[in-house]
């Protein structure tokens, strides 16, 4: 067979009937718009993807952080942690008062020079 | 949810803001509600639990107690300065000096031999158990300071002469 009469497969030149199939096919499809803030969200979506790990918190101090700031929770622990706080300073009170009421007594009956 | 550490840490610190708040206010308006600078006996009333005609008794022993112990306060101040004038300057205990420490030890002997009177006076105007009470603490707080001075001197004595 002589070479000169083969057919290669891919032909560079453009063959005018399938530019005109191409076309036709771009024209048929629609091209639906973009969202607004498109790029923004891809953009935010890569940095995201791309931060480190550390930087997210673990998820039992999501869960803690949940319970935890939950209003009926919170001013429960407020009102917990001012009766806590009123009972032992009404304890240290007293007992601070006591021992200055009894300096101030013994003060008066038993001079340090006697002491 | 963004890192929540810090709100916790916030709310930890807003929480021991108001623990340590609470505790102080608290702290203080009992100070101020049980202390009565202007009144000497405020303690024996609270820590005996006395009656109005208990205290009114043992207001009187302890107003006619206080002169006496003034004069015996003022004697002994001017024993104690008599002494102070004898070894001023002296580089050798004097006989002198030697009889005004005896006489500044008697008076303080009598001195508390008179506090201790009053002790007991007052015991006797509690209920028998709070005077029990009473005595031993008031022993224990004008006399014990003593006792553990001396106690603390023999051990050390007593430690010294050992390694000895």
């Amino acid at each position: 067979m002589n070479p000169a009469t083969l057919i290669p497969m891919n032909q560079d030149r453009p063959n005018s009937e399938d530019e005109k199939l191409g076309r036709l096919l771009r024209e048929s499809r629609a091209t639906p718009p973009l969202p607004p803030r498109f790029q923004d969200d891809v953009w935010r979506r890569i940095e995201a993807a791309e931060a480190p790990r550390a930087l997210k918190s673990p998820a039992w101090l999501d869960a803690l952080a949940g319970w935890v700031l939950r209003p009926r929770l919170a001013l429960a622990g407020v009102a917990a942690l001012i009766l806590a706080g009123a009972f032992l300073g009404a304890r240290d009170g007293a007992e601070l008062a006591r021992r200055d009421s009894q300096a101030h007594y013994l003060a008066a009956v038993a001079p340090n020079t006697l002491r | 949810m963004r890192n929540p550490l810090p709100t916790l840490l916030g709310f930890l610190a807003l929480g021991a803001a108001i623990f340590a708040g609470s505790f102080y206010v608290t702290r203080q308006v009992c100070v101020m509600r049980m202390e009565n600078p202007a009144d000497d006996l405020t303690w024996l009333r609270q820590e005996f639990r006395l009656s109005d005609s208990e205290m009114a008794h043992i207001r009187e022993l302890h107003q006619g107690y206080m002169p006496k112990c003034a004069v015996m306060c003022a004697r002994i101040a001017a024993k104690k300065q008599e002494l102070e004038d004898t070894l001023l300057g002296a580089t050798n205990v004097s006989p002198a000096a030697e009889q005004k420490l005896a006489e500044l030890a008697a008076l303080r002997a009598q001195c508390q031999a008179q506090m201790l009177q009053h002790f007991a006076e007052v015991s006797q105007a509690m209920p028998a158990e709070q005077g029990r009470r009473y005595l031993a603490e008031m022993q224990r707080l004008t006399l014990g300071s003593h006792e553990q001075i001396e106690q603390s001197m023999s051990d050390h004595t007593g430690h010294e002469l050992h390694q000895h």
